[in-house]
Parts: C-alpha cells; structure tokens; sequence
C-alpha cells in the first residue's frame, strides 16, 4: 500500500461514470471520465455548480465508488480495497481540505491537528510537537489554544491545510478551499497549495468554480454536466 | 479521547448538567430503594436473628411469624417441659394491637415476653430500660418517632395504661414496628391467659437439635419444629417476597430511564454533531475511535451523575428519616459499589445503542 502506482500516478480513472438513484430514475453524475494525478503536481477540477466536481473528488478520494470504469488509487482498484485499508489509506496517505474548512469547533487549533496525527498514529508528546512545527510552518503557532470559532477565514483556511498535510499524505483533497475567502487570501492559499504540490512533491487536486486559479495548476480539468469539456495541461 | 469527549460534553453545558442530574437522580433512586431494602430486610429479621435458639416451636403449617399466626397454649409448654433432654422452654406472645395517646392510635406488632429469663427481648435498647414488670413497655424508635412517643409517657393500649420504659432499634418491619411488653401483660390484653404464639426451645446436648426436632414432632402433634436458621431463612424468604418484587420494578423502571435518557441524549449528540463525525471519518478515524468518543461521553456523564448522587443521597437520606422515621435505612460500600456499577453498565448500554448512529454518518456528508 506504500508504494506508489506502477504507472507513477496516485489517480488513475479509466471510463469512469457515477450514477445515484436508481437506472430508471437515477442522475448521472460524472460520465465516462478518464483522468490521471502523480505526483508535484496541482490538479484543478473546474467547472460551475453542479458540473460533478465535488462527485469526481469524492471518487478520486475512494469515498465512493464508480458505477462503471475504474478507479485506481495508488495504483490500487478502489473496489479491492476493505474498509480498513481504505480507512488507513485516508489516515496516512490522503489529506483533506473542506470548504468551509470545517474545523471540529469542540476542540483547539492544535488538538485539530493532534486528531489527525492520532489518527495516523502518532500520539503523546511527538503528536503535540508536530502539530506545533506545522503550525509555525505556517506561521499560526499563536493560534494553538484558540477554538476555531475565534479564528479568521484566512485562519482557518491555514489551520484547514496544516491539518490537511499533517499526516504526511502524499495526496491533497481539496474541495472549493478558497470559497470562503477574500480575493487576496484565496490567491495565498493557491499559491500555499501549490507550492505543497510542488516543493512537497505531493499531487494536489482542488475542485473549485474560480477561473483565477487556472493559472496556477498544472492541469486544469474543466467539466461540465459531469463530463471533461476541456483538459488543459501547463507543464 | 477522554478529552475530546469531554470537550464534546463541555460545548453543552446546560444539557450535559441536566443529563447528569438525571443520572444522579436514578442512581439515588437506585441507592434509596438498596438502603430501604437493607433497612427492612435487618428490621425484619433482626429480632429473631438476635433472640438465637435451638428451636422455634409453633403451630402447624406456620412458617413465620412475620406474616403467620400460630396459636398455641400453654399446655403445649407443659408436654415440651416433659420431653427428656430439654434445657428451657420460652414462651412468646405476637399479635397486632392499637396503641393510642390521647386521640392518637398507631397499630403496633405486641409481643410478649417473660423479662426474668429475657428471652424474646429486643435487639437493642438505645434509650431507657427494658422492661422489668407489667405496666410497662418498650417501643420502636422509628414508631416512637412518628407517633410522638417518649420514654416515661403514658400509652393507652386494649384500656390497659403502659409506660414507655425503653426505646428500641431493629425493631422497624416497615409496614409496622414491634412493642414489647411482659408476656402476663400480652396474654391479658389478648384476653386469653393461656394463649401463646410460640416457643423457643433450648436443648441440653448441643448434638441432639435435630433428633429433638423430630421427637417434639413424634410426640405432640399439631405442632411445626424448625431449627433456629431454616426458621430465619423462611422470614427472611417471607420478607422478601413481599418486598423484593415491588423493589425489582421500581429498579427496573429506574435503569429505563437511566438507559433511555442516557441513550437519547447521546443519540442528539451525535446527532447534532454528525458533520464533525463524517469529517473524523474521512480524515481516517476509526469506528473503534468514535464509538470510544460515544462510550467516554457516558462514562464521563454516569460518573459525574454518580459522584452527584453520593453527595445528594446520605443529606437526603437524613431528611427523609427525619420526616419519616418507619423508615429505615442501611447502607454499605457494597450497595454502592453496586449502584455504581449498575450505572456504569448501563451507560455502556447507552452508548452502545446511540452509537449505532454512527453506521449511518457517511465521509459523503463532509462535503455536501
């Protein structure tokens, strides 16, 4: 499970579609999609509303499954996986930034970070000293004890990618992270991911409907009625 | 996780005091209902326990004398006096009487005894004497309590005039307390001279109880022999049986509703809180991880809910005996202990049913 695909990309989707409801009555999601993510590199999902975004995300992350095609996830069909890999898959390889952020409003800056760490195994006093490295690294280390609730949007979006890489993922999920911003701060916090992209060498993929991103992704996916309209590569 | 449950707890204040003091209050319950028992069930038995004998002797097909009468004479006594190889025969009167102070009248269990050999006496005297002549009479204290009585009053009983000249414990059956007065003076009140309860026997040879058992049987009919535990264990089987399923269903009914506000209360937690559960989940949190945030919440909660109980429970306790004296109570480490445990178990119960929940919280919702 540590190693990486044959091929190289940590996404491999082949043909994939996702239908909800039943056959009759169902809604096509995302149709016959084939998409692949490695690593350094920023993946942008574009599209407007209800183009499938959040959807492709959720089938990248191996949260759901195609209803046809395949998904590779770390070279991996996501279908083979169990429950339990796919749960400690989550906790070690894979990061997620929310929109909304949706930081656990019940506990402190760090204890957000500390549940990941924990989740992923670490624990005790190396938990408590990571989460503060990682806080410094992004320069919130006075935030620790704050609930969540007392933060900023730009704060909580720092927080929100600190715990997001906190488990050393080489995978980063990022659904409509600069939503909740303003201009300036949602420009920052592109260029944040980015550079997790590319100085971490980990594969960043944010689903976003802001065209302003465009031009910091090494490949832009524009999707519309959950199909790929266009697939854009800048590098 | 005992923190982040906590701090789950601490973000609802006023619920989680709420929950609590529903806990404390079922684990009172629970604690109350143990201490009545164990009040009732020595106040029942305390008197035979304390008056030990080779054998009770008493009319056929009585098995108690909480809830049986036995009719016997004073002959009887004659025929067990000639049977070789008894020590003593002492005779008992039991029978239930209105004792009344001015316009007041309480029903009393009257017993008679003779105050020369003591025997059939009460456990304990806490205040006063026992009683020495006729005229004279010895009162429970919880019955003392309720009904206004003091050592040197005057009570009018069946029109005898009797001074209270003691006051004892171990003497409350609950429903009714005994009286002590001379056996002369309980056979004349009941209007029969020769009339007697029962016998308590002693044996000369500490060996022969059981052949004795069987030769008082052979050689005068009518009667019932038990030794002093088989007849200890039928009060205290009668006792219970009157006792212990009234008990069972309150207890009952007090762990529902320990388990279902517990259950309720977490289930609207986790609930309310099911974004962050599905967030946990797709951050790679394991079911064990957030079923142990469930079960800690309850520990947490049946705990507090305990420890407030305790506090609450022996002031409480006071009160009640101090309005009510019949009743009485007895409590031990091991009642609670066992409350606690109740309790402790019952909120695993809880959990395991809110955290059902759980199953249906989808990584999906974290992103709608």
């Amino acid at each position: 499970m540590n190693a990486h695909a044959s091929n190289g990309h940590f996404i491999d989707l082949q043909k994939v579609s996702k239908r909800f409801g039943d056959n009759g009555n169902g809604t096509t999601a995302i149709s016959n999609v084939s998409l692949s993510c490695s690593a350094g590199e920023l993946v942008l999902l574009l599209g407007p509303s209800g183009s499938g975004k959040t959807t492709l995300l959720t089938l990248m992350a191996g949260l759901i499954e195609p209803s046809e095609g395949q998904v590779l996830l770390f070279g991996e069909e996501v279908r083979s996986y169990s429950d339990g890999e796919l749960q400690r898959i989550r906790a070690h390889r894979l990061g997620f930034i929310f929109q909304n952020f949706l930081l656990i409003e019940s506990l402190s800056v760090l204890e957000n970070i500390v549940l990941v760490l924990r989740f992923a195994g670490i624990t005790g006093s190396h938990a408590i000293e990571e989460a503060r490295r990682l806080l410094r690294q992004f320069s919130i280390e006075h935030l620790s004890d704050k609930s969540p609730l007392k933060l900023s949007q730009g704060e909580k979006q720092r927080v929100a990618i600190a715990r997001a890489i906190a488990n050393g993922g080489e995978l980063i999920i990022a659904d409509e992270p600069t939503a909740s911003l303003e201009s300036s701060q949602g420009l920052q916090v592109i260029e944040l991911l980015r550079n997790l992209a590319h100085a971490g060498n980990r594969c960043v993929v944010v689903a976003s409907h802001d065209r302003r991103l465009v031009e910091f992704a090494d490949c832009v996916v524009r999707l519309r009625d959950g199909a790929i309209e266009a697939l854009e590569v800048h590098r | 996780m005992t923190n982040y449950s906590f701090r789950i707890l601490k973000a609802q204040p006023a619920r989680t005091a709420f929950t609590i003091g529903g806990v404390a209050l079922c684990a009172v319950l629970m604690l109350f209902l143990l201490s009545v028992y164990r009040g009732v069930a020595d106040g029942s038995v305390e008197y035979i326990r304390h008056n030990r004998t080779d054998l009770w002797v008493l009319q056929e097909n009585t098995t108690n004398i909480l809830r049986g009468s036995s009719i016997l004479s004073t002959g009887h006594g004659n025929l067990l006096r000639e049977i070789s190889g008894i020590r003593s025969v002492s005779p008992l009167v039991f029978f239930l009487s209105s004792i009344r102070k001015g316009e007041r009248g309480s029903t009393v269990y009257l017993t008679g005894y003779d105050p020369a050999t003591g025997i059939g006496a009460p456990p304990l005297i806490t205040q006063g004497r026992n009683i020495q002549n006729d005229g004279e009479i010895i009162l429970d204290r919880s019955f003392a309590a309720k009904s206004g009585f003091h050592t040197g009053d005057i009570v009018t009983l069946k029109g005898d005039s009797l001074r209270v000249v003691g006051i004892s414990v171990q003497t409350n059956m609950f429903v009714v307390q005994y009286a002590f007065v001379t056996l002369r003076q309980a056979q004349s009140l009941i209007g029969y001279p020769g009339l007697v309860s029962c016998y308590l026997v002693q044996v000369q040879e500490p060996g022969t109880v059981a052949s004795m058992k069987e030769r008082i049987r052979e050689e005068i009919p009518g009667l019932e022999v038990y030794d002093h535990d088989e007849f200890l264990k039928n009060n205290i089987r009668e006792m219970q049986s009157g006792f212990l399923p009234l008990l069972y269903v309150i207890a009952a009914i007090g762990g529902i509703v320990l388990t279902t506000i517990l259950t309720l209360i977490l289930s609207i937690s986790i609930l309310e809180r099911r974004r962050d559960f599905a967030v946990m989940k797709t951050l790679g949190s394991t079911h064990r991880f957030l079923g142990g945030l469930v079960y800690g919440q309850g520990l947490q909660i049946s705990l507090t809910g305990c420890g407030a109980a305790l506090a609450f429970f022996f002031p409480m306790i006071r009160l009640i005996e101090a309005i009510s004296p019949e009743v009485s109570t007895k409590t031990s480490l091991e009642q609670i202990a066992g409350v606690f445990l109740t309790v402790s178990v019952m909120s695993g119960v809880s959990s395991l049913l809110a955290a059902r929940k759980l199953a249906r919280i989808y990584t999906l919702e974290a992103f709608s």
